[in-house]
C-alpha cells in the first residue's frame, strides 16, 4: 500500500495523533512561557542570579531526551503528564534566554523617557520593556516549538500520544509507509510552526 | 543506596560495553558529519549563488526535521539493522548544525582581512588555512560541541534497531520493570552528554581565546 | 498585541485542561507492540461500544507487558491482554511452583488479584518465545531442538527483543543455566525487526514470538523446547477490578472471546496485519462478524 492510499484510509487516525502531538507541545510550551518569561525577567535585572538560572537551563538542554523522559517517568509515571513536564523543561532555555536578551536590548533612551514620565521600575518592565522585547521572545518560542515537536515524537515510548505512535507501529510492522505517515506530519508540524511563528515574530517588529 | 551500588558493580562490564557501542556510533557520526559539512560550509561561504545555498541548507534542514526515530527506521531497508543505519542516520542529523556554524564562521571573517592577505601575496590555499580557518574555528568548534551533545542524545534510540548503546538499559529496564536499570541507563547517558559538553566547551573556549576578541563566536 | 497573546495562551491552556478531564465514561484498553493484542483490543472496543454506552480508547504500542501492568496499576489503562507466563516476571511473590497451563493461570489469577487486576479465561492460544532460524541453516546444521544448538551457539549471532536479556526467570541468564548454551553475540532490538534480520542473514538465530505470521512468511523454522525451559504463555484478557465493579456489564463482554481464538486464528490475524498491512480495526471487525459476535 502506498503512502497516499494509507493516508486516505487512515486520515482520521492521523488527525487524532496530530492533535495529540500538538496538545502535548502546546501544554509544554505554555508552561515554559508561564515559568520562563518571569525567569527571563529576573535574568535581565539580576546578573548574578541570572547566570545561575541560565546555567541551569543550559544543563537541562544538554540532557539526552530519552534519558530525561525516562527519569521523569520514574517519578511521574507514564503518560501525558510526564511528557508535558519533559517538553516544558526543554523549552525553558530558549524562552528564558530570549526574554532576557530581549529585555536587555531595549534602548536606554526609551527607558530614560519612561523614567522621566514617572514610571516605576515594575511599570517600565511591564509596559515598556516587555512589549518591545516580544520579537525576541517570539524567536525563542519558535526555537522551543521546533525542539518540542521533535522531542514529542518519542512520547509513545513512555506512554504518551502523538505521531510517534505511527512511527513506532511502522517500525514494529516493518511498514515503512506507516513510518512515513508519522514522520512527515511531524516534520511538517515543525516546519509550519517555525514558519508561522517566524511571521508572527516579524509582525511584532 | 547500597543496593544500587552493588547493582552497579555487578553490571559494570555491561555498562562499559554499552558505553563503547554508544561512543562508537556517536563519534563516528560526528566525525563523518564534520568531514562532509565543514568543506561544504566553506564552499558555500565562498559561493555567491543563492539557489545553491537554499538547496544545500534546505536538504540539511529536511533531515533535521525528520524525527530521529523515523530516520533510524527508514534506513533499515537500505543498510540493514545495527550500527550501520544508526551511524548514517545520525551523520545526516549532524550535517545542519556543523554546516550552519561553518558557514557562519567563514562569512564572519572581515573581508578587509582577506583583502589585505591577498595584497600581502597569500594565495587561495594559504588564505584558507592560515587566515580564514583559524578565524572561523571558534564557530566550527561551537557547532561541533552542540552537534556532539545532540547526537549523543539521539544515539539512545539506536538500541531499538539493534545497535546497542546506553539506551539499552532504559528500554530493557522498562521491559522488566526494574527501576535500577532505567536509572543506570538514563544517568549514564546524561553524564556522557554533560561530559562531552564540558570537555568540548573547554576546547571551544581555548580556541576562541587564541582569536582576536572582535571575532569571538557566539554559540548558535 | 500583548493582550492578544495572553488571551490566546489562556484559551489554549483551558482547552488543554478541558480535554484532560471528561474521561468519566471511558474505558482505556492498553496493548503491547505486537499485532494480536492490538487486534484483540480493537475487538473489545467494538464489542463494548456496540453493547454498552461506554466509550473505548485503545492505547497501543506500550513497549512491554510490565509497562501495561504498571499503567493498569496507576489507573491509566483499564483492560489489556497478558500472557500467563508473565507471573514469572517479578510482579508478586510466587507461593507455589506452577507447572501446568492451568496451574500457571491460577497462580496468575491469585497473584494479580492482589494487585487489583482480575484475570479472565484464556482466548485459546499461546504466544511463547521460539528460537527461530532460516530453513537452510536448520537443514545444514541439523537443528530440530534447542539442545541441538549446543556446539553451534557460540558462533551465532542472536537477535532478541529489548527485554529478554534482562528477564529474571525466563530470560537469557536462566536459559543459559538451564540449557548450558551461550550465544556468541546478542543483539536486542524491537521485536518487529527480528524476522527480517534473520531472513536477511544479519543475524543467525532469533528469539521470535511463536504466533507471529512472519515466521512462515520468511520461511523460518522454530526449534523445539526439548528441555521445557519456557513456561506456558497463554493469552488472556485482564481488567482492573475497580473498573469491573464500576461497570459490571464488562464482566459479560470480556468472556465473549474465551476459547474463540485458536493459535491458527491468532496467526491468521497477525498475518492480515503484519503481512497484508491491513489496519487492526479492519481485521478485528472482520473477525467479529465472522464469529457472529457483531453484525
Amino acid at each position: 500500500m502506498n503512502i497516499i492510499e494509507y493516508i486516505q484510509n487512515n486520515w482520521l487516525l492521523l488527525l487524532e495523533l496530530t492533535g495529540g502531538h500538538i496538545l502535548m507541545v502546546v501544554c509544554g510550551l505554555a508552561l515554559a512561557l508561564a515559568v520562563g518569561v518571569p525567569l527571563g525577567m529576573v535574568c535581565a535585572r539580576n546578573e548574578k542570579l541570572g547566570s545561575w538560572i541560565l546555567a541551569g537551563a543550559n544543563i537541562i538542554q544538554v540532557l539526552p531526551s530519552l534519558a530525561l523522559l525516562a527519569l521523569l517517568m520514574l517519578v511521574f509515571g507514564l503518560g501525558f503528564k510526564t511528557v508535558v513536564v519533559g517538553l516544558f523543561l526543554y523549552s525553558l532555555l530558549p524562552i528564558i534566554r530570549n526574554t532576557a536578551v530581549g529585555l536587555q536590548q531595549v534602548d536606554k533612551s526609551i527607558m530614560e523617557a519612561g523614567k522621566g514620565v514617572g514610571m516605576s521600575p515594575l511599570q517600565m518592565l511591564l509596559k515598556v520593556q516587555f512589549p518591545l522585547s516580544l520579537p525576541f521572545l517570539m524567536a525563542g518560542l519558535r526555537v522551543a516549538a521546533v525542539i518540542a515537536i521533535g522531542v514529542a515524537t518519542i512520547a509513545p515510548l513512555i506512554g504518551g500520544e502523538g505521531l510517534g505512535r505511527e512511527i513506532y507501529a511502522g517500525i514494529n510492522y516493518r511498514n515503512d509507509t506507516r513510518i512515513i505517515a508519522g514522520a512527515v506530519p511531524a516534520a511538517l508540524l515543525a516546519i509550519l510552526a517555525d514558519f508561522f511563528l517566524g511571521r508572527l515574530q516579524k509582525k511584532l517588529k | 543506596m547500597s543496593d544500587f551500588f552493588a547493582f552497579l558493580v555487578e553490571r559494570f562490564p555491561d555498562l562499559l560495553k554499552a558505553l563503547q557501542e554508544h561512543l562508537i556510533i556517536s563519534i563516528t557520526a560526528v566525525v563523518l558529519g564534520c568531514l562532509a559539512a565543514v568543506p561544504l560550509g566553506i564552499l558555500l561561504a565562498g559561493n555567491r549563488s543563492k539557489w545553491l545555498h537554499s538547496l544545500v541548507f534546505g536538504i540539511a534542514n529536511i533531515f533535521q526535521t525528520i524525527p530521529s526515530l523515523a530516520l533510524l527506521a527508514l534506513l533499515i531497508p537500505l543498510f540493514g539493522i545495527g550500527t550501520k543505519p544508526a551511524i548514517i542516520a545520525l551523520f545526516l542529523y549532524s550535517l545542519l548544525p556543523i554546516l550552519r556554524n561553518t558557514y557562519a564562521g567563514f562569512t564572519s571573517v572581515d573581508p578587509g582581512v582577506i583583502e589585505s592577505a591577498r595584497g600581502m601575496g597569500y594565495n587561495k590555499a594559504q588564505r584558507l588555512f592560515q587566515i580564514q580557518l583559524p578565524l572561523a574555528f571558534p564557530y566550527i568548534m561551537s557547532g561541533i560541541r552542540v552537534t556532539t551533545v545532540y547526537i549523543i542524545s539521539w544515539t539512545t534510540l539506536a538500541t531499538l534497531i539493534g545497535a546497542g548503546g546506553l539506551g539499552q538499559f532504559i528500554f530493557s529496564g522498562m521491559g522488566v520493570n526494574k527501576k535500577e536499570l532505567i536509572f543506570l541507563g538514563a544517568v549514564s547517558a546524561i553524564l556522557l552528554a554533560l561530559l562531552a559538553d564540558f570537555v568540548l566547551g573547554i576546547v571551544e573556549r581555548r580556541v576562541s581565546r587564541k582569536v582576536k576578541p572582535s571575532q569571538s563566536a557566539s554559540a548558535v | 498585541m500583548k493582550k492578544g497573546l495572553l488571551g490566546t495562551m489562556m484559551l489554549v491552556l483551558s482547552l488543554a485542561l478541558l480535554s484532560a478531564c471528561g474521561s468519566a465514561n471511558k474505558i482505556v484498553i492498553g496493548a503491547q507492540t505486537y499485532s494480536e493484542v492490538k487486534v484483540i483490543a480493537e475487538m473489545y472496543k467494538a464489542l463494548i461500544e456496540d453493547r454498552t454506552d461506554l466509550k473505548v480508547q485503545v492505547k497501543p504500542d506500550l513497549s512491554s507487558s510490565p509497562v501495561v501492568i504498571n499503567a493498569m496499576k496507576s489507573g491509566e489503562v483499564d483492560m489489556a491482554t497478558l500472557y500467563s507466563g508473565e507471573i514469572f516476571n517479578n510482579h508478586f511473590e510466587l507461593k507455589t511452583e506452577p507447572k501446568t497451563r492451568e496451574e500457571v493461570v491460577e497462580a496468575g489469577r491469585e497473584g494479580f488479584a492482589g494487585l487489583g487486576i482480575t484475570w479472565f479465561e484464556p482466548y485459546g492460544f499461546e504466544n511463547t518465545y521460539a528460537f527461530t532460524v532460516r530453513k537452510e541453516v536448520a537443514d545444514q546444521l541439523g537443528l530440530k531442538t534447542i539442545s541441538d544448538l549446543k556446539e553451534h551457539a557460540k558462533n551465532m549471532k542472536l537477535g532478541v527483543d529489548t527485554t529478554w536479556l534482562e528477564r529474571p526467570n525466563d530470560g537469557y541468564k536462566a536459559f543459559s543455566q538451564h540449557y548450558g548454551i551461550e550465544f556468541g553475540q546478542t543483539f536486542p532490538m524491537e521485536i518487529g525487526l527480528v524476522y527480517e534480520a534473520v531472513a536477511n542473514k544479519e543475524v543467525d538465530i532469533v528469539l521470535a514470538y511463536s504466533s507471529d505470521a512472519r515466521i512462515k512468511e520468511f520461511n523460518l523454522v522454530t526449534l523445539t523446547d526439548d528441555k521445557q525451559f519456557f513456561p506456558p504463555y497463554d493469552a488472556l484478557p485482564v481488567a482492573r477490578t475497580k473498573v469491573l465493579e464500576e461497570h459490571p456489564e464488562l464482566k459479560e463482554i470480556i468472556p465473549l472471546l474465551h476459547g474463540k481464538i485458536t493459535l491458527d486464528k491468532a496467526i491468521a490475524l497477525n498475518y492480515e496485519v503484519d503481512v497484508n498491512k491491513r489496519s487492526e480495526r479492519e481485521v478485528a471487525l472482520e473477525f467479529l462478524r465472522k464469529e457472529g459476535l457483531l453484525e
